[in-house]
C-alpha cells in the first residue's frame, strides 16, 4: 500500500515539471495532491503481564501428561473411635510401611501410639519405591469422611502401582485402621475404587487402656490423654509384631463376678469397634 | 515329583517347533502351589493345617450348615486323621477324603503338621494333582470348637501370588464353656474328663503347649459348671456338653482377667481376635 503511493506520488511529481518548463508563466495551477503520510512514530512503553497461558500438552496437567493423579478419602466407620491424620501413600511395589507378623518401624510406633503421621510418611519417603504421600492432617470423628487429598505419580507407574494406608483409633493404646501396599494398578482415568480397612494392632504397648496411655478424648475424659499419654519408646506388648487388634476390652463387667473387663480401661461399651473400620475412596482423575 | 514334571515340561517345550506336543503333555502337568499362612490374632495358636484340592464332589464344611463329624473332630481337637488319633478313625478327614499326598479322584490333600503361633507365617509346597478348587482348616486354640476355614475357592490358572483373608468359624459342635480342659476340679456329665471330640472343655488333643499356661477356676461362658442348659442343677462339679447351631461365624472368645475365677478360664486380653484371623497366601507357578 505505501509502496503504490509512493510511486503515484513520482510519477504526478514529473507531470507537473514537464508543465512548467515546457509552457509561459501562466496563473499559478492548482493545488498539488496531499503529500505522502508520514513514518510510524516509535513504539509505546510495555503494557502489563497478560494472564498466563494454559498449560503445553505434555505438563502435569496436560492431557498427554507423563503423571497420574488421584484422589484420596477416608471415612471413619466405627461407633466411636475418632481417628488421628491419616497417611497415604503411593508407591511401587517391594515397599512396606507395615507388614503382619513385623514388629513395627518407630514411624509406624509413632503413628499408632500417639496419632503423628509424620514420620511413617517421612520412612516411605526414604524407599526407592517412594512416589508419593500426603495427609489429611486432621482428626475424623465416627462416620466422617476425610477431605479428599491428591497425589500424583508418574503415568508409567500406574500399572504396578501400591497404597498404603494408616491411621490410629486414638482411643486406644496402639491401634490403627490401614491397609498395606493395596494393588491399585491399571484404574483408568476416572475410575474410583474403594477398599476397606482392617484394625490393627502395633504391637509396641500393652493395651492397658488407661488415661495415661492413650491420648484421645476417652483418656482425657477420664484426666489423662493428650500428647503425654501418646507415643512412649518402651515395647510392652504381649507380642512385639504388628497383627490384627482384638479389639478394646473395656472396663465393662469387670467388677461384676464373670471379671470379664479390664479394671484398668477408661474405656466402656461404646469405644468398641469391628473390622473393617474404615473405607478408603480412590478415584485416579487424570 | 516335582523334578521329573519339571522335566517333562523341558522336553515338552523343546519338541513343541517341532511336533506341538505340548498342548497334551501341558495338561498333564500338576500345578506345586507354593502356600503361605499367617496367623493373625496375637493369643490363639493354628493346629495341623488341612489343605484340600479337590473337585465339586467334595466339601470340608459349609456355612449354615451342621458340621459333619470330621469337621468335629478337626474343630473340638485338631485332629485330621489316624496317626494324630487313633480314636478317630473311621470318622475323621482321612476316612471321609482317602490317603494323604494321594490323588483321590475327588481330592488330594496333606496335614501340615505343628503348630502356627500368633503373628507367625509358616509356607508349604502342595502338589494340587489339577484339582480345581482349594480348601483350607485348623484348629483356633484354645477354643472350644473354633476354626479358621477357606472354602472352595477356584484355584487361579495364571501365574501370580493371590491373597485371601479368612474368618473364624464355630464349628457348632461344643458349647463355647471356656473352661481349661487340664483341669479336675470339673469333668463333663458322668465324671468324662475335658478335653478333645465330644467333650467339654477348651483346647484338646492339638494343645499341649497351650493349656498349662491358661487360668483355672472359671465357672463357664456359654455352659456353666452345676448346671444345664435349662438352669436345672446337675452335678456340682460337672459342665454338660452340647451344640450350638450350624456352621457360623464364631462370636469371639469372651475371656475373663482372672486367673483364678472368673466366668472364662480365657484371658479377654490375650484370647480375643477380630475377624480376619489369618491370611493365605497362594503362589501359582509359571508353567
Amino acid at each position: 500500500m505505501k509502496y503504490r503511493n509512493t510511486k503515484l506520488m513520482i510519477a504526478l511529481a514529473s507531470v507537473a515539471l514537464l508543465a512548467a518548463c515546457s509552457g509561459d508563466d501562466g496563473e499559478q495551477g492548482p493545488q498539488g495532491p496531499q503529500g505522502i503520510q508520514g513514518e510510524q512514530g516509535p513504539a509505546g512503553p510495555e503494557g502489563p503481564t497478560g494472564p498466563e497461558g494454559p498449560q503445553g500438552p505434555e505438563g502435569p496437567e496436560g492431557p498427554q501428561s507423563a503423571f497420574a493423579a488421584y484422589t484420596l478419602a477416608i471415612t471413619n466407620l466405627t461407633h466411636g473411635q475418632p481417628m488421628a491424620p491419616t497417611a497415604f501413600i503411593l508407591h511401587e511395589p517391594g515397599f512396606h510401611s507395615f507388614a503382619a507378623t513385623q514388629s513395627a518401624s518407630l514411624g509406624l510406633e509413632i503413628l499408632a501410639e500417639g496419632g503423628d503421621p509424620s514420620m511413617l510418611i517421612s520412612e516411605a519417603s526414604d524407599a526407592v519405591q517412594f512416589l508419593d504421600a500426603a495427609t489429611n492432617g486432621a482428626l475424623l470423628g465416627p462416620g466422617a469422611s476425610s477431605d479428599a487429598i491428591s497425589l500424583i505419580v508418574p503415568t508409567l507407574d500406574t500399572d504396578n502401582l501400591r497404597l498404603t494406608v494408616a491411621s490410629m483409633l486414638v482411643d486406644t493404646n496402639d491401634a490403627f485402621t490401614g491397609v498395606d501396599a493395596s494393588d491399585i494398578s491399571n484404574l483408568a482415568v476416572g475410575q474410583t475404587m474403594m477398599l476397606t480397612l482392617n484394625t490393627w494392632d502395633a504391637g509396641t504397648e500393652i493395651n492397658t487402656e488407661t488415661a495415661s496411655t492413650m491420648p484421645g478424648p476417652a483418656a482425657s475424659a477420664a484426666g489423662g490423654g493428650g500428647a503425654a499419654a501418646g507415643f512412649d519408646a518402651t515395647r510392652d506388648d504381649i507380642i512385639d509384631a504388628v497383627r490384627i487388634h482384638a479389639g478394646v476390652v473395656t472396663k465393662e463387667n469387670a467388677m461384676d463376678a464373670s471379671k470379664e473387663g479390664l479394671a484398668s480401661s477408661v474405656l466402656d461399651q461404646s469405644d468398641r469397634f469391628d473390622n473393617p473400620s474404615a473405607r478408603v475412596t480412590i478415584t485416579r482423575t487424570r | 515329583m516335582k523334578l521329573i514334571n519339571t522335566k517333562m515340561t523341558r522336553i515338552a517345550a523343546s519338541t513343541l517347533a517341532v511336533c506341538g506336543a505340548l498342548s497334551v503333555l501341558g495338561t498333564a502337568q500338576a500345578v506345586e502351589l507354593e502356600v503361605s499362612i499367617t496367623n493373625l490374632t496375637q493369643g490363639n495358636y493354628f493346629t495341623p493345617r488341612l489343605v484340600v484340592a479337590h473337585t465339586d464332589a467334595a466339601d470340608l464344611f459349609e456355612v449354615g450348615t451342621p458340621a459333619s463329624t470330621a469337621l468335629a473332630w478337626l474343630a473340638e481337637a485338631g485332629v485330621i486323621d489316624d496317626e494324630q488319633e487313633p480314636a478317630s478313625s473311621g470318622q475323621n478327614f482321612e476316612s471321609v477324603l482317602g490317603p494323604a499326598d494321594t490323588d483321590n479322584g475327588s481330592n488330594t490333600w496333606h496335614r501340615f503338621g505343628g503348630l502356627v503361633a500368633p503373628a507367625t507365617t509358616l509356607t508349604y509346597t502342595f502338589d494340587t494333582m489339577d484339582k480345581p478348587l482349594l480348601s483350607l482348616a485348623s484348629m483356633l486354640i484354645p477354643t472350644n470348637d473354633a476354626f479358621i476355614g477357606l472354602d472352595s475357592i477356584t484355584i487361579p490358572t495364571e501365574p501370580g501370588t493371590y491373597s485371601y483373608y479368612i474368618n473364624a468359624y464355630d464349628a457348632g459342635t461344643e458349647l463355647n464353656d471356656e473352661l481349661n480342659s487340664t483341669r479336675t476340679d470339673i469333668t463333663g456329665v458322668g465324671g468324662t474328663p475335658l478335653g478333645g471330640y465330644a467333650a467339654p472343655g477348651v483346647a484338646g488333643a492339638g494343645a499341649p503347649p497351650i493349656a498349662p499356661s491358661m487360668s483355672v477356676g472359671g465357672t463357664g461362658v456359654a455352659a456353666q459348671v452345676g448346671v444345664d442348659m435349662d438352669g436345672n442343677a446337675i452335678g456340682a462339679n460337672e459342665v454338660v456338653d452340647g451344640t450350638d447351631g450350624p456352621v457360623h461365624i464364631h462370636r469371639n472368645t469372651l475371656g475373663d482377667t482372672s486367673a483364678s475365677d472368673g466366668a472364662s478360664d480365657l484371658d479377654s486380653r490375650v484370647h480375643r481376635w477380630l475377624n480376619p484371623v489369618a491370611k493365605v497366601t497362594i503362589v501359582v507357578p509359571a508353567a
